[in-house]
């Protein structure tokens, strides 16, 4: 009995002493889920890297929410009139977070030794840069082979990020000690790991910005369990999560509650886009009226509504509608219906001579589904369902990560897969991969798996990459669009829409188009 | 003094036995490992987004994955030997210093949960095979079927929404509360405060199952020849059941407990999942699904280790406990 009571009272001494549990209004606790494998955003574009790393690293340029450039670390550039010459005046009394200056040297070895040499994205990028002048300290003159209009849209922090030449020079870049001590010029300053809890960053006193950061110190913390996550979130103790780290079907509930907000806001660079890829080299899907038939069976509006909540857009073409803003977008193509059209694609299949046998089956298949989460399962059953009426029996495979990308992208064993795709803000930089001859690059994740191969794409998608002009790019992207609805070598499914769940009590966390990949300077926490 | 020579004697050759088997197990989680499909560097690649063949056979090379398994295998034994766990590539750390931060807290967590399972199965059971057929011994059977048969995962996300979300007295995860980094003695209380609701999670499983196992014991004893003798002696009720029966009805107790502690490490996963405790069995999932060899062997060694350690001390206590068992 005594016992007892002496260990209720110390349960009750405990809970008195540590309350209360809520964030001060200097801290900042965010959710960063999964936990990064590190933080060399230089070196891999994983999305957990991107939660933080934008915060110690500025890129050249941030992006507003209309995607227009604001500058950053560039203060001005210029672009000549053949657009093959791009010049950078950079911002002058920057520093790095140990002390160093920041110079037009930093830029070119960023540009030159490490994004085009070792970060994913960036070879693509910057391929056409040939080299970088450095006529002064503060001006970068880039070099390009052809005129490249979308590499402007690639200086994000998050995409593009300034690495400080005098800690990287001479060292194996993909060992070097600055992946897990980053040191940028960025808001805020890397203070500790604890492998399995947290990532904790702290103000940046001599940010080139006066008066920002407006916290102290912001926290990522790692929580495994999505139940717990969204628990942690209604108590307060984490008051920021982006990129479905709430998941949808708690995130319409806090929607409900006083004091949480939920967003579909700050993707716009990121264009995240579902989809099927189709095995193009083998029956049943070598066959376009196959691949047509699959993307008209299919409603693409009863997924969203059912398996994501609402959130999200049916997809009416290989481009994201978010390309309509710089003018890229084609509407009203064909094979792209909202909510399915099964006599559609009965009489796609039927035209093609692909009929159904004894028992009513055209074709027996196997539908992978990326392992990222639940909702991709319930889609695979959808899915299963929606295509026994059109006569084609689906299997469902869902394995494990290095598994499922050893199969789809280095042994092509697979006949179609379900996947996602970020789009980013220009289809040279997201798109081509897709589609382009070049871009069937066995054991190469994310690129062209379907193996299709069109001259008559390659060409376009060339001419596309280096036009300046934006009126013939829109008639070029055009075309490219009407080729792809018509040979469906990967039917998108939806423009997916992340939800980023917030405390009412944080404030301006996201300022920029970069969303949760942005730098949180502007961050304030009321009481 | 022969006896503690003995015991010295007696400790140091098990310990030596022990090497093999420890060696075994190294040899057979590292072949047993080879089998997942895919490598650490398909799923670096994999996030990483877009990655060439050339950067990922790089990446092999760097790793060693690029060698024949027998020399890989040999390249970990004679680390292993000279007590260099290796290199977790995915981490860009030493594993030796991964699992040692990770420990900490899995030693914390696997000590209050062994001591609340054991001490309250312990006393439930008695009070249960005390009045045995009654309704206290009903009440405790029916708690003790209850807690075993309800998932774990559900225990601790019932826990946090009525303790942490409805009563607010306890952080529903995490080992520290991230907003304040408490220093020095706020800390030690923070963390305790922290450790509450996973602990009595996973308590809640292992504690049914000592209950019950002590419940039966207890009755076991209690038909044995000496508490008949005792009785004639005529000693109280009390004194025989905490001097005699007790003592010898602990025994299996203690004994599954030693079992259990190995399992500790890994059946916490979706504790330590539930309230993001930063122990070892997480770790070890995220480097399954990671592929990061290095750092699975590195863990399965520790907990080989461990099991191998809690034996040794099961068997000493046993002696302690009934000095009939030798030992030797």
């Amino acid at each position: 009995m005594n016992c007892r009571t002496l260990f209720m009272g110390a349960i009750y001494a405990v809970g008195l002493t540590v309350s209360p549990l809520t964030a001060t209004a200097q801290n900042l606790v965010y959710l960063v889920q999964p936990e990064p494998p590190s933080l060399a955003s230089f070196l891999s574009t994983s999305g957990p890297i991107g939660l933080v790393a934008p915060k110690i690293y500025d890129g050249l340029f941030d992006y507003d929410s209309d995607l227009q450039i604001v500058p950053s670390l560039a203060e001005s550039y210029d672009v000549s009139e053949d657009g093959k010459t791009v010049t950078f005046n950079l911002r002058q009394g920057v520093t790095w977070h140990d002390g160093e200056a920041f110079t037009s040297a930093d830029v070119a070895f960023t540009v030159m030794d490490v994004l085009k040499q070792v970060h994913p994205r960036g070879p693509n990028s910057f391929r056409e840069v040939n080299s970088i002048d450095t006529p002064d300290d503060y001006t970068a003159v880039f070099n390009l082979e052809n005129p490249a209009p979308y590499m402007l849209r690639a200086l994000s922090a998050y995409e593009s990020p300034m690495v400080p030449k005098h800690l990287l020079e001479g060292q194996d870049l993909r060992s070097s000690d600055l992946a897990a001590n980053p040191v940028g010029t960025g808001p805020f300053t890397f203070t500790e790991w604890k492998k399995g809890q947290y990532i904790r960053l702290d103000k940046n006193e001599n940010y080139w910005k006066p008066g920002l950061p407006l916290i102290e110190r912001i926290v990522g913390r790692f929580v495994p369990d999505a139940s717990t996550r969204t628990a942690a979130m209604e108590n307060g103790e984490v008051m920021y999560g982006a990129y479905g780290a709430i998941p949808n079907i708690d995130a319409v509930r806090l929607r409900e509650m006083d004091g949480f907000s939920v967003t579909t806001d700050g993707y716009a660079m990121i264009n995240p886009m579902a989809l099927i890829e189709f095995n193009t080299t083998k029956p049943p899907f070598d066959n376009p009226a196959m691949r047509r038939a699959v993307s008209l069976v299919i409603d693409r509006q009863f997924m969203i509504d059912n398996i994501w909540f609402g959130y999200g857009k049916p997809a009416t073409s290989a481009l994201s509608s978010n390309f309509d803003k710089v003018g890229l977008y084609k509407s009203g193509l064909p094979n792209y219906p909202a909510t399915g059209d099964l006599a559609a694609a009965i009489k796609e299949l039927d035209d093609a001579g692909i009929m159904p046998d004894a028992d009513g089956v055209r074709a027996s298949i196997t539908l992978d589904l990326i392992p990222y989460g639940e909702d991709w399962r319930r889609a695979g059953e959808y899915m299963k369902q929606a295509m026994k009426p059109l006569g084609i029996e689906v299997e469902l495979r869902y394995e494990d990560v290095p598994t499922w990308l050893n199969r789809i992208y280095a042994e092509y064993d697979f006949d179609m897969n379900v996947n996602y795709f970020y789009q980013l803000p220009d289809p040279v930089l997201g798109v081509h991969r897709h589609y382009g001859t070049d871009q069937i690059r066995q054991g190469t994740h994310f690129v062209n798996a379907s193996q299709y191969s069109n001259p008559a794409l390659d060409a376009l998608l060339a001419a596309g990459a280096q036009e300046p002009d934006a009126a013939k790019r829109t008639e070029i992207y055009g075309e490219i669009q009407t080729i792809l609805a018509t040979d469906m070598p990967v039917a998108n499914l939806f423009e997916m829409q992340f939800l980023t769940v917030f405390n009412d009590k944080l404030q301006n966390a996201e300022t920029s188009a970069m969303g949760a990949y942005g730098p949180f300077e502007n961050a304030t926490i009321t009481e | 003094m022969e006896s503690s020579k003995r015991r010295t004697r007696y400790v140091l050759k098990r310990l030596v036995q022990a090497i093999p088997i420890i060696l075994a197990i190294v040899v057979l989680n590292f072949f047993l490992l080879q089998l997942a499909e895919g490598d650490a560097v398909d799923v670096l690649a994999g996030e990483a987004g877009s990655a060439t063949p050339e950067y990922m056979a790089e990446l092999r090379v760097k790793f060693g994955l690029d060698q024949p398994l027998i020399v890989q295998l040999g390249v970990y034994l004679k680390n292993v030997v000279s007590l260099d766990l290796g290199y977790s590539f995915r981490h860009d750390m030493p594993v030796s210093q991964l699992v040692l931060d990770r420990f900490i807290p899995t030693l914390l967590l696997m000590t209050s949960t062994i001591m609340l399972a054991v001490g309250f199965g312990i006393v439930l059971g008695l009070v249960a095979a005390s009045g045995l057929n009654t309704w206290r011994d009903t009440a405790i059977s029916i708690f003790a079927l209850v807690t075993y048969a309800t998932p774990l995962f559900w225990v601790g996300l019932m826990l946090i929404v009525v303790f942490s979300l409805k009563l607010g007295w306890f952080p529903t995860s995490g080992m520290e509360n991230l907003a304040m980094f408490y220093e020095g003695w706020d800390r030690v209380i923070d963390i305790a405060h922290h450790l509450v609701l996973p602990t009595i999670t996973l308590s809640l499983f292992y504690l049914a199952l000592y209950t019950r196992l002590m419940r039966a014991s207890m009755l076991e004893q209690a038909g044995q020849d000496y508490v008949t003798t005792a009785r004639a002696k005529g000693l109280t009720e009390r004194r025989i059941v905490f001097v005699h029966v007790l003592r010898n009805a602990i025994l299996p107790v203690v004994t599954m407990a030693g079992v259990q502690v190995g399992a500790l490490i890994g059946g916490s996963v979706i504790v330590e999942s539930v309230f993001a405790w930063p122990g070892l069995g997480m770790l070890a999932f995220e480097a399954l699904f990671a592929r990061d060899l290095n750092l699975l062997l590195g863990i399965f060694l520790l907990s080989a280790v461990l099991v191998v350690a809690i034996n040794l001390i099961v068997d000493i206590i046993y002696s302690t406990l009934d000095p009939r068992i030798e030992m030797g």
